[in-house]
């Protein structure tokens, strides 16, 4: 059997506006009806999608690069044209740069490892990824914890939310006496107005179409739900409106903002538009004393960032090539020299050989990393790092495990990193 | 401007110059700490050198104007100074413009001790020494007072008033054009290096709201009794002479902006542009004023909306 190949074909907030990123966004509704024919695409043996804000990709282990073209096509035509097709080691980093966020749109931002993690459980569940993704997920997930905790990125470094509340802020001033309007569910919309409503605004307003979603969503957020129908009235009345629902044609329309302007005195409103496709119309923005900014807009703030911390963002990247290079270099050679002195073994038999080598570090290793895990961080596992030269905390070794807990069920395949030549 | 304006160069001359010039190098230090806080890029690692400059040019300027209040209450003590229209019988440009700055300066102290905006500093201050600079070393020509407006009460009220409201109106239009600034910026979405420098758009529409009302009330107190300052020297209640005319419209453009408002929840932008409009209307006054010949400056041409 060939041996298999990472691909990753996906576009992103660097290769297209948000204009087209709207249109091949794939909806949690979607989903599953996606990864049901990704999985079908003959030669993949593995899928998973990610779509956010920010991003489309596709990572797949397939039999041949051919499969790229069939991958593509799911992109769909708007999107196809843009989108970078990546195979092997420029997957393998793309996909380590991307969940440690210096690809995000804010680099340092934290929600986009949850993002990828969610993608990888949904394709789980519906059985489109499995012990190869199982194995690169851990990989991913450690690099990225090592980037935060070696690097200040995080450091002052903010989510899309945060930028949006810090634009907020440069608009109205102080938010005290302020209310802020939250309309649809998604999540940066949430930890933004979570995090206004902190800043002291005193109103915080949630609208969903489900009238039971916005009274769940309010409790969450500590806020009031209202009524959706009733959103011109609301906007007469919010100073922050915050919009991330799935509606396909825009929520707050030019006309609607111009009603509620008059009615509010010509007090300034800001609006975030986090959903995609938009939810604001583009044209509300020319209005005077009304602000809109959607994924794109935040994109230039943040870029500010990037620029103040370019240092980190080097520093992060050696990481990221530090990852990838020793989980290639140790998980290859041993078990290269394993299986050289073991050549009489059918494939069948390499592989068990495997999944006992595995097996033998995971048992080993249980008992250490299940007390540092409870000393969490403590004398105890600073000595462990010292001594074992481990980088950061236990449980996230990338060399000593890196087949580590692979799905029930599936007991360890081909190593998608050392399998690979 | 008060150096030399008689023959006579005695001890208390030459305090009121020292004084000037040590309240001038107090406002050329603070421009410097303001604009070299204002290029120099953030360092989020480093507030307290950010915030070191800023003190230092707060500082400077509260120097500089204590000093400068003080060259005028010496140079009023050395036998009348003309600069605040009494107790003097004449007059040079350079003294009015010279009272301006001071009280600019303390307007924008007063407005930074209530809403924090060292940006405006970065602009108040150097446009201080623009004005001092050349009040001070420009000798122009002396304007003869009206004798019979010498110990004028209305003439004292006319001055105070109009140049609280010029330096309130300045001030307005300072914050203005940040708000102008910032508006773009942000409409725009490309934040420059000043953006985080700026305060919030609804503070600076607050401040020059207030400026702007405190610039008409004055403005109109200055008209009046301007009105009142011309009768007693030309006989004319209102001449009409250009530096009216602009006085008139200034004070009309603010009576709409807040008409506007107050009535209509005018703010932000068409404001921002309303004020700079009023203020250039009021630098035509000015223009107006100079532009007279000095046998037709009776007094009534001191100040704008001196009748």
């Amino acid at each position: 059997m060939a041996s298999p190949v990472l691909l990753c074909v996906g576009l992103s907030h660097r290769e297209v506006p948000i204009a087209v990123r709207e249109q091949v966004a794939v909806s949690a509704d979607d989903l599953p009806e996606k990864l049901r024919r990704l999985k079908a695409i003959p030669g993949v043996r593995e899928a998973f999608l990610v779509s956010t804000c920010n991003r489309l990709e596709i990572f797949s282990v397939a039999d041949s690069r051919t499969v790229a073209d069939d991958l593509l096509r799911e992109v769909g035509p708007a999107g196809a044209p843009h989108a970078v097709v990546r195979s092997d080691d420029d997957a393998l980093t793309h996909l380590f740069r991307v969940a440690a966020s210096l690809d995000s749109m804010v680099v340092g931002e934290a929600q986009i490892l949850g993002q990828i993690k969610d993608a990888h459980e949904t394709a789980k569940l519906h059985g489109a990824a499995g012990a190869y993704f199982a194995r690169l997920m851990a990989k991913a997930q450690s690099a990225a914890k090592r980037v935060r905790t070696e690097t200040q990125i995080a450091r002052g470094a903010v989510s899309v939310a945060s930028v949006a509340v810090q634009l907020a802020r440069k608009v109205l001033g102080n938010l005290a006496g302020r209310t802020v309007l939250l309309v649809g569910a998604g999540e940066m919309a949430q930890l933004a107005a979570r995090e206004l409503h902190q800043s002291s605004a005193s109103e915080l307003l949630v609208a969903n179409r489900s009238s039971a979603r916005a009274e769940e969503i309010a409790r969450e957020v500590a806020g009031v739900a209202v009524n959706l129908a009733e959103l011109p009235a609301l906007l007469e009345r919010a100073d922050v409106v915050l919009c991330s629902t799935g509606a396909r044609e825009p929520v707050v329309t030019h006309e609607m903002m111009v009603r509620a302007l008059k009615a509010r005195r010509y007090r300034p409103a800001f609006l975030i538009d986090l959903a995609l496709p938009r939810n604001v119309e583009p044209s509300v923005n020319e209005l005077e004393n009304v602000y809109v900014y959607d994924m794109d807009d935040l994109e230039r703030v943040a870029a500010g960032n990037r620029e103040l911390r370019e240092q980190e963002v080097a520093r992060a990247e050696e990481i990221v090539r530090e990852e990838r290079e020793h989980a290639h270099g140790v998980a290859k050679s041993e078990v290269e020299r394993t299986l050289a002195q073991l050549a009489a073994l059918d494939e069948k038999q390499k592989k068990a050989v495997q999944a006992m080598a595995s097996a033998i570090v995971n048992k080993l290793l249980h008992g250490p990393t299940s007390r540092l895990r409870e000393e969490q961080g403590g004398p105890l596992a600073e000595a462990a790092a010292e001594l074992f030269g481990l980088a950061e905390g236990p449980g996230a070794d990338p060399v000593a495990n890196p087949v580590a807990n692979p799905p029930e069920g599936e007991a360890a395949d081909v190593l998608p990193i050392s399998g690979r030549k | 401007m008060l150096a030399a304006r008689r023959p006579l160069c005695n001890q208390s001359e030459a305090m009121t110059t020292a004084l000037v010039h040590i309240a001038l190098s107090a406002y050329v230090a603070a421009a410097v700490f303001f604009l070299v806080w204002l290029v120099r890029p953030q360092r989020p690692a480093a507030p307290d050198a950010t915030s070191r400059l800023v003190s230092a040019g707060r500082a400077m300027l509260l120097v500089g104007v204590v000093l400068h209040l003080a060259s005028f209450a010496a140079a009023r003590a050395q036998g009348g100074i003309a600069t605040a229209g009494l107790g003097g019988d004449e007059w040079r440009g350079g003294q009015l413009f010279s009272l301006l700055a001071a009280v600019t300066v303390a307007g924008y102290l007063i407005l930074d001790f209530r809403y924090k905006l060292p940006v405006a500093g970065a602009f108040v201050a150097p446009f201080t020494v623009a004005v001092m600079v050349p009040a001070h070393l420009v000798q122009t020509g002396a304007r003869q007072f009206a004798p019979s407006l010498t110990h004028s009460a209305a003439l004292a009220l006319h001055v105070g008033a109009a140049a609280l409201g010029s330096a309130a109106l300045g001030l307005a239009f300072a914050l203005s054009l940040l708000y102008l600034l910032g508006e773009k910026q942000i409409k725009n979405k490309h934040p420059g290096r000043l953006f985080s420098r700026l305060p919030s758009l609804d503070l600076i529409d607050r401040a020059g709201w207030r400026l702007s009302v405190w610039g008409f009330a004055f403005l109109s107190i200055a008209i009046a009794t301007g009105s009142l300052v011309s009768k007693e020297s030309t006989g004319a209640s209102f001449p009409l002479q250009p530096k009216e005319g602009f006085a008139v419209l200034a004070w009309a453009l603010l009576a709409a902006l807040i008409q506007a408002r107050l009535v209509a929840g005018w703010r932000g932008r068409r404001v921002a542009l309303l004020v700079v409009a009023g203020f250039l209307l009021l630098v035509g006054t000015y223009a107006g004023l100079f532009a007279a010949p000095p046998q037709a400056s009776t007094l009534s041409m001191l100040v704008p909306g001196g009748g």
